[in-house]
């Protein structure tokens, strides 16, 4: 993959769901998911979104944007955080 | 009541700045201290970070974070855990603990200048994050190895390494000093959060913990991958101050990019390196450190530092050449040095793990299996004197690491030898160009003289081993020893079974 980005999530429960809401916030973009037990590198070429709706919708609660970085141990491209949503990304 | 979101007010919050009527905005910020160089004062308030969080949020996520790394550790408390760890997978515990724990304090005290002498107030409060960022890291470093003490006293080297003389310690001491507390805010920006947290940090917080998990030690892994979601964040102060600092200086930001990457790469050959293609056991090793290196630095550090317009540093080559030879020359001197250690190194040789080297370094058994070979033949004639040091190694006057650990003895392009410097009368010996040519250009930030120049000048008495070992603090129940007492040399007293090769 040229130019990827996107979050490196440490071990946790919600690992799928919020995998799930990456894959379904970017549709058009091939998701590639490096699984490496302790982290799991999720990334696509040049930009990567996910909103805090999707991931309310595949974790089934509320869910702030913050709490994102509980799980963030690192991450490829540069960051914009948001309120409703987090974006990589990384000009080429 | 719906709430509004941070987008809208936390700007006006976060941009809070003093008006200064009795004294000058020089006078508050000084040039040594704050470094602003040719950025005047007012390109320094378009800082903006890119990672946003207000002060409830932190503290509702470092909360959590430290619920979940004490839950782990109460629960695995009760069980036997720790005792089932590999004796060489916890000298990678060790190692980490002595090397790292007071280094993060060191990185409270450098949080603290950029929160006091930063140039924009939304950078100051982002370093105030970071200072409780890494008292936590501090405190959860010294606690989680504070409990096996009673265990192992090579434990108790979390909190005592800092205070002795041992000579990776000093190594890291002139390290961390030189970019973490005798700069000014700008350049500790680009050196701490831009180059090593964005960068190294996640080779040993991150990619280390998959051995972790592999091997066992989820404790470990847990505490580590907690502790970098801390650095992802804080690390972004380095962001906005690169781009200003692009725009008014690229040549200085890159000189301490270049600079700073170049140490790191150097101790972290030493530290990160022999835990992962060593120390872990070959039975839970999925990646060489080579290969976390080109996926962490090589490939996602690489392309966060040209997409600001920076260049490949120029000793790029080296620095990839350097990853088929500078950790392993480095293990095999740790091994050879290991009473000067206070970890029990894995010589990580036996017929097996020499397969798994191969494969990963085709040209390992060229470069080290003749010298392991030696080390084995008079392990197992029990000639155990003449696997253990007599003296010093000379040693870098810029990395304070061995002369040769940036080279191997049959290596062509690189081989052994001093690359000096005579300056005021007085020789210096570096390891490689790039270590002659830092210190020639940050002589005043990067001066420390070595374990060895010490013990020319009669600091170290008496100048022998024994008297090496009391300067650098090391008791005979601390000093590191083979982790497996040997028993890995046994086999090579058979030769090689041919249909197992």
């Amino acid at each position: 993959m040229r130019n990827p980005v996107g979050p490196v999530l440490r071990m946790n429960d919600d690992m799928d769901a919020i995998i799930a809401a990456i894959r379904a916030d970017n549709p058009n973009k091939e998701v590639e998911v490096i699984d490496r037990t302790a982290y799991v590198r999720v990334q696509a070429e040049d930009e990567l979104t996910v909103r805090r709706a999707t991931l309310e919708d595949h974790l089934g609660r509320p869910f702030q944007m913050h709490e994102l970085e509980r799980v963030l141990s690192s991450f490829a491209g540069r960051i914009e955080s948001g309120t409703d949503s987090i974006r990589w990304y990384l000009a080429a | 009541m719906a709430r509004m979101k941070r987008e809208e007010w936390f700007d006006i919050a976060s941009d809070v700045d003093w008006t200064f009527k009795f004294v000058d905005r020089e006078a508050v910020f000084p040039e040594w201290m704050s470094g602003k160089g040719k950025a005047p004062f007012e390109a320094w308030l378009s800082w903006d970070e890119p990672y946003k969080i207000s002060y409830p949020e932190y503290v509702a996520n470092q909360r959590e974070k430290e619920t979940a790394a004490f839950a782990v550790k109460s629960l695995l408390r009760r069980s036997k855990t720790f005792d089932q760890l590999d004796e060489g997978w916890k000298s990678v515990h060790k190692a980490h603990y002595g090397a790292v724990a007071l280094i993060e304090f060191l990185a409270i005290l450098s949080e603290l200048r950029m929160a006091r002498f930063g140039l924009a107030p939304k950078w100051r409060n982002v370093a105030v994050f970071g200072a409780l960022d890494e008292l936590r890291h501090t405190q959860l470093t010294l606690a989680f190895a504070h409990e096996h003490i009673k265990e192992d006293p090579q434990y108790d080297w979390a909190h005592k390494a800092y205070h002795t003389n041992e000579w990776g310690i000093v190594a890291a001491r002139a390290l961390f000093d030189g970019f973490m507390m005798n700069p000014n805010a700008v350049d500790i920006a680009i050196q701490l959060p831009f180059t090593f947290e964005t960068g190294f940090t996640n080779m040993q917080f991150v990619a280390l913990a998959a051995d972790a998990l592999e091997s066992g030690d989820l404790n470990f892994a847990n505490m580590i991958s907690s502790i970098q979601t801390d650095e992802a964040r804080h690390a972004q102060q380095g962001h906005p101050t690169l781009e200003i600092l692009m725009k008014h200086d690229p040549d200085r930001a890159q000189w301490l990019v270049d600079k700073t990457f170049w140490l790191s790469a150097r101790l972290f050959a030493i530290l990160t390196g022999p835990a992962m293609d060593y120390y872990t056991p070959l039975a839970q090793r999925r990646h060489s450190y080579k290969e976390f290196m080109q996926e962490w630095i090589i490939e996602q550090y690489l392309r966060t530092i040209t997409s600001y317009g920076l260049k490949k540093p120029w000793y790029w080559q080296e620095f990839v050449d350097g990853l088929d030879t500078w950790h392993h020359s480095l293990h095999l001197g740790v091994w050879f040095w290991r009473p000067t250690v206070w970890w029990k190194p894995q010589a990580g040789v036996s017929r097996a793990e020499r397969r798994w080297l191969l494969s990963k370094y085709p040209d390992w058994e060229q470069h080290f299996g003749w010298i392991w070979d030696q080390l084995i033949e008079n392990v197992n004639a029990g000639r155990i004197d003449k696997t253990l040091p007599e003296t010093l190694p000379w040693l870098c006057n810029t990395c304070q690491l061995p002369i040769g650990t940036a080279a191997s003895p049959s290596n062509e392009k690189y081989p052994i030898r001093s690359y000096q410097l005579e300056h005021d009368g007085y020789t210096y010996h570096f390891c490689s160009k790039p270590c002659r040519q830092i210190w020639w250009k940050d002589r005043d930030t990067q001066h420390m003289k070595t374990i060895v120049e010490r013990l020319l000048t009669g600091e170290i008495n008496p100048p022998t081993v024994e008297g090496i070992l009391g300067y650098m603090g090391l008791t005979p129940d601390v000093m590191g020893d083979d982790a497996y007492k040997y028993r890995w040399a046994e086999e090579y007293r058979e030769p090689p079974k041919q249909a197992a090769e």
